[in-house]
């Protein structure tokens, strides 16, 4: 049963996104659909089909992965420590809401978040390249998953660090570079044989390759692979989160 | 009469600082308790191991029975806590700030009760202001607001009327004595010391993480306080009449006044009929008792000298 603590946690969280909906949808909407603009429609018509689906297609499920990962890892990270800074996060730790409660609550806005984002992207891409999905309940799954296991690091992250710069950290030197390097633009089979096998041992390769399956039927590994790494992530984050939060690191003095 | 909070050999050191050393305190149901000491002695540190903020190195605390840490769901339904420091969320107005923590504990806040909560604040014309456009004093008293969504049994407010302006400091302690009232018990801490002299029933004094004295408020007044009897004259005395001496009245270096002190527990009567039975000429009279101040000021010296 869902609480009435944590359901307001979680529409707090939500509205605090939506109150600055320029900068948490629109401007990260922009983004990945200027690398679509850029890449996908003007580069892409240039390139090779990729197993049958042009480049412009190919590059959907990268850019939704991509908006999906930093906008789930941003919504929990910033929350939680602008109300370290704040102050406003006694507020929170005053109430009789339980770890899992506190965790849910931040990761439900967050899966929203990006979700929303992920979708937003999609619909502007699929007026250049078309709605088809092939997989779409597996494509959901990917998503949630993803957004689980990046807010769950965010919220991590947001615990440990004592400056903003540190919660900067891990989006700028970790996730953008593996993403990017996570065959978003390419496939592996385009790569020299060094950035391949870099590729193949990048565990973000793995999701984008999943997400990608479900939506286009195509992949460069196996599919399952992808999602088993997934549910390896989310248990995993999930169980860093609560941990830090059950004890108090950082949090309770 | 029962305890609400109960805290046992309580100890928290910050490293090589001790901020809480083996404190005993029980705080009973419906008293309103001040806990008095200088910059810090620990008082914060021992209300935000109550409220949860804060974990302690050894020792317990109880609230209503239940360990705060082991039971702290239930401890912190019953605890309401007005943070010493000032925050506030910009993204949100007074009215929602104040319905989400009422949510947080799991409670609906009706239109009736946000709009008492707002009323006895002061805040009613300010319920849709972004929090960030509230004035100092009126972030406290959002503080306040929110320390009350959930009714707590036991409230702890940590300098609630620091900033806070005369009328508006007058204006909380009386909601502090309708919530009293009503039957919620009270933690205070203050650095106004003539707010502990009005509102509270006890008093503990806390310095570098020890507990100093808890006694009743009007107990430590007569205990501690002297009553002095100043004398102004209207001719010069060179020596003090024997009769006034032996009863320890002290001559001004100028001759134009002198002054009795009656030790604790005693009336100025037995020296104003010395003075009048020693035919000395009054021009004036003017008494002086000790207030919280001078005995906090004079214990802590106490304190600092044992
Ligand atoms: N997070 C912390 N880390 C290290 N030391 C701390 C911490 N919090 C408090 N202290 C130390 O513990 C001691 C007690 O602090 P506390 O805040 O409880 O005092 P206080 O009585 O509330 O003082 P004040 O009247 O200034 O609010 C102080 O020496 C303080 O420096
Ligand atoms: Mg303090």
């Amino acid at each position: 049963m869902i609480s009435r603590g944590l359901r307001t946690l979680f529409e707090k969280e939500v509205l605090r996104f939506m109150r600055v909906a320029g900068q948490t949808l629109l401007s990260p909407l922009i983004t990945t659909a200027l690398y679509f603009i850029v890449f996908g429609y003007s580069i892409g018509g240039r390139l090779h089909d990729i197993q049958g689906v042009p480049y412009s297609r190919f590059l959907v499920p990268g850019l939704i992965t991509l908006g999906v990962i930093s906008n789930a890892f941003l919504n929990t990270a910033s929350s939680l420590f602008m109300m370290k800074m704040q102050g406003t996060l006694i507020d929170l730790l005053v109430t009789p809401l339980s770890y899992a409660e506190v965790l849910a609550g931040f990761l439900g806005a967050a899966v929203v978040r990006a979700l929303l984002v992920g979708a937003l992207t999609w619909l502007v891409a699929a007026i250049f390249t078309g709605f088809a999905v092939a997989h779409p309940l597996l494509l959901l799954l990917d998503l949630l998953l993803i957004s689980i296991a990046f807010g769950a690091m965010g919220l991590c992250v947001a615990i440990w660090a004592d400056k903003f710069e540190q919660v900067n950290f891990v989006p700028t030197f970790v996730i953008t570079p593996l993403t990017f390097l996570g065959g978003v633009f390419t496939s592996v089979s385009m790569l020299p044989t060094a950035l391949r096998r870099l590729t193949l041992a990048n565990p973000i390769f793995y999701l984008v390759d999943s997400v990608r399956f479900a939506m286009l039927g195509i992949a460069d590994s196996r599919p399952e692979i992808g999602l088993l790494l997934l549910g390896v992530l989310c248990a995993a984050s999930l169980a860093l989160a609560l941990q830090l939060l059950r004890s108090g690191y950082k949090l309770r003095g | 009469m029962e305890a609400v909070l109960t805290i046992r050999g309580l100890t928290k050191r910050y490293g090589s600082t001790v901020a809480l050393d083996h404190v005993d305190l029980d705080v009973q149901r419906g008293e309103i308790f001040a806990l008095l000491g200088p910059n810090g002695a620990g008082k914060t540190t021992l209300i935000n191991i109550v409220a949860g903020l804060t974990r302690p190195t050894s020792g317990s605390a109880r609230v209503l029975g239940h360990d705060v840490i082991d039971d702290y769901r239930f401890t912190r339904r019953a605890v309401g806590l007005v943070p010493q420091e000032i925050n506030f969320d910009p993204f949100f107005t007074v009215s929602e700030a104040l319905r989400f923590q009422a949510g947080y504990f799991g409670v609906r806040l009706t239109e009736d009760r946000l709009a008492e909560i707002l009323q006895a604040l002061d805040l009613w014309t300010k319920r849709d202001a972004g929090s960030r456009t509230l004035s100092g004093g009126m972030k406290r008293r959002l503080l306040i607001g929110k320390a009350l969504v959930h009714a707590p049994q036991v409230l702890f407010l940590d300098e609630p009327t620091a900033g806070v302006d005369v009328e508006m400091r007058q204006s909380l302690w009386r909601y502090v004595r309708t919530l009293q009232a009503r039957g919620t018990s009270i933690v205070l801490t203050t650095h106004y010391l003539e707010e502990a002299e009005e509102l509270a029933e006890r008093i503990a004094i806390v310095d570098h993480g020890k507990l100093l004295l808890t006694e009743r408020k009007e107990d430590l007044l007569r205990r501690y306080s002297e009553k002095t009897l100043t004398i102004s004259l209207t001719a010069r005395l060179v020596t003090l009449p024997e009769s006034l001496r032996t009863i320890g009245a002290q001559l001004a270096a100028n001759g134009l006044s002198l002054s009795i002190t009656a030790p604790p527990g005693e009336d100025l009567g037995r020296a104003l009929a010395a003075v009048a039975a020693a035919g000395v000429a009054v021009r004036d009279v003017e008494t002086h008792r000790a207030r919280l101040e001078d005995i906090f000021v004079s214990l802590l010296h106490q304190g600092a000298a044992a």
